[in-house]
């Protein structure tokens, strides 16, 4: 943490594209996955481009992650819990390819 | 289906304006509802960390943590009805809101409704602005303050305008000063305006204070710099930065190289008015309040009758101008449906909103955005994110398409994802305008679609389950 004075909540552990990842409650999904250096959120449905937090503060939509099996979920204003399922597509989930 | 939850007042948004607002409502006696998007009230200047972190001392905190603690605890003492996690997403019959709180949907019926919602930052549009790690200021300095979180490791800032400076600040406090601050007017621009800032000395002084503490912590701040690009493969390495004239147009020949992973870029903001839009206001353009705005009268009623303003959304004025607008409509609000109006009273706020409102309308001229930024996006630049458009699209549709961005958007989906043109709607009315030879605000704006927030279908339903 950036103060000595502040500490995240108790250790919770997510299962990120089936992998289990450490995090501390109070962080969002987002944060959780940058402190482990992951900075890609998912990729374009079009291109297949790389996107990640943008304006981390629920915005512009480019966060949407699957998590806990709803597809279009922002990572930037869901919190962690304790077995939260998390999923990483390549492609977009939120609709059919054309 | 579940009854709707009625109020003498509800508000939306819990920010400067939204706060100051329900206190006031409150204080006057009415029922007041106070909807926020966010787990913990605060709206971004006064963004709070998660009440599942612990902090043994909060006197020993940076005051960036600490500045909205007295107004919160206002707030939750004042009998005030607040719905954190809640998104309003339409109006389907004047003051009536329709919320999605969590995953349960709500009706909210108030006698009147004052919108606080705030407003979007203006980003950076340049090639490489959608690589992971670009990311607006106002971001980065909300991982801080809410998360306890740095954005990464070596941060650029740049774009336009004074958010600029506190973003660094914050960061300087957090132990990673950015590499360097990059503004893309110049000091000289502004002079001819000096005298305008008779009788706004504590704004000065705060912004001396932030160049102080910039310089201490020897962080450069360059004038007349902008972001060209930024380059990495999946993610950004390297930021190029180039000289530019006094409108914005980057120099030939002027290109330099700042190895960094994270570029915050952002050019102040503009209101966020897809609720105002929704509930049927006029809408005016006016470039010293930041593009399109509510048309409100002294006491912030929108056209709409039983609609207020406040804060950002009625045009960018800052923290200041929307604390006094907050209690001013509520004010307003509370004389109309015969409450007691608390102190300090309508003629007091009136005349607090409009000084601080002529700072604000002075930083929007300043910081007005340069038409030469436009030289930056090139037509493989993304404009769209959600609907991944690009420039060139755009342009190409603009003649054909003529003179509304709406025909834009439905030749090119541009504006169509998720966000609904939040973030690309000024650059497309920017682009369309430039390609036509029209003035900026002559080419209409996005109509933003009911739900202005996604929401699920199985969600909606719960309004006719229990």
């Amino acid at each position: 943490m950036i103060d000595d004075a502040i500490q995240p909540g108790a250790e919770v552990t997510l299962i990120v594209d089936g992998e289990p990842l450490q995090a501390r409650r109070g962080q969002t999904v987002a944060v959780a996955l940058l402190a482990r250096g992951r900075r890609v959120l998912r990729h374009t449905r079009n291109g297949g481009h790389p996107r990640g937090l943008f304006c981390a503060m629920g915005v512009c939509f480019d966060c949407v992650m699957t998590i806990d099996g709803l597809q279009g979920t922002r990572a930037c204003m869901t919190r962690v819990e304790d077995g939260m399922q998390v999923s990483t597509p390549l492609r977009f989930e939120g609709r059919e390819q054309a | 289906m579940s009854a709707p939850m009625e109020a003498d007042i509800a508000i939306v948004g819990a920010g400067p304006a939204g706060m100051h607002a329900a206190l006031t409502a409150a204080r006057g006696g009415a029922r007041t509802v106070l909807l926020d998007e966010y787990p913990e009230p605060g709206g971004q200047y006064y963004r709070q960390l998660p009440a599942d972190f612990e902090v043994a001392d909060r006197s020993r905190l940076d005051p960036d943590f600490t500045k909205g603690d007295g107004l919160l605890a206002e707030v939750r003492a004042a009998g005030i009805a607040l719905l954190n996690e809640a998104s309003v997403w339409g109006s389907f019959d004047g003051g009536v809101l329709e919320v999605m709180h969590r995953r349960r949907a709500l009706t909210v019926r108030a006698r009147r409704t004052i919108v606080a919602t705030g407003a979007i930052e203006r980003p950076g549009v340049f090639p490489g602005w959608d690589l992971p790690g670009v990311m607006t200021p106002g971001g980065a300095q909300t991982l801080v303050k809410g998360q306890g979180t740095l954005p990464g490791e070596r941060i650029v800032l740049a774009g336009s305008g004074p958010f600029l400076l506190p973003v660094a600040r914050t960061l300087i406090q957090a132990g990673r000063p950015p590499l360097g601050v990059y503004e893309s007017t110049h000091p000289l621009d502004w002079a001819r305006h000096v005298l305008r800032l008779r009788g706004h000395g504590d704004r000065i002084a705060e912004a001396l204070d932030y160049r102080r503490v910039l310089s201490r912590a020897g962080v450069p701040i360059r004038f007349r710099t902008v972001v060209a690009r930024a380059e990495g493969s999946g993610a950004v390495e390297r930021v190029v930065l180039m000289d530019c004239d006094r409108q914005g147009r980057p120099l030939p020949g002027t290109e330099r190289l700042v190895e960094a992973d994270t570029l915050c870029v952002g050019f102040g903001f503009v209101p966020s008015v897809q609720l105002t839009r929704t509930l049927g206001c006029r809408h005016a353009y006016d470039e010293r309040r930041g593009g399109w705005v509510p048309v409100h009268d002294d006491d912030m009623q929108t056209s709409v009758r039983g609609v207020f303003v406040a804060g950002e959304v009625a045009g960018i004025g800052g923290a200041w101008a929307a604390m006094a607008e907050g209690a001013l409509a509520a004010s307003a609000a509370l004389a109309e449906l015969g409450f007691e109006v608390p102190a300090p009273g309508i003629e007091a706020l009136r005349r607090e909103r409009r000084h601080r409102r002529a700072f604000g309308a002075l930083v929007n001229e300043l910081f007005a955005p340069r038409p030469g930024l436009l030289d930056l996006v090139t037509d493989d630049t993304l404009v769209c994110r959600c609907e991944e458009v690009n420039a060139g699209a755009v342009r190409a549709a603009c003649r054909p398409w003529g003179g509304n961005v709406n025909f834009i958007k439905g030749a090119t989906r541009c504006g169509m994802g998720y966000c609904q043109g939040r973030i690309c709607g000024p650059v497309v009315e920017a682009l369309l305008a430039a390609e036509l030879g029209l003035a900026p605000g002559t080419v209409d704006h996005f109509h933003p679609r009911t739900p202005i927030k996604p929401v699920r279908v199985s969600d909606l339903a719960s309004l006719y389950n229990d």
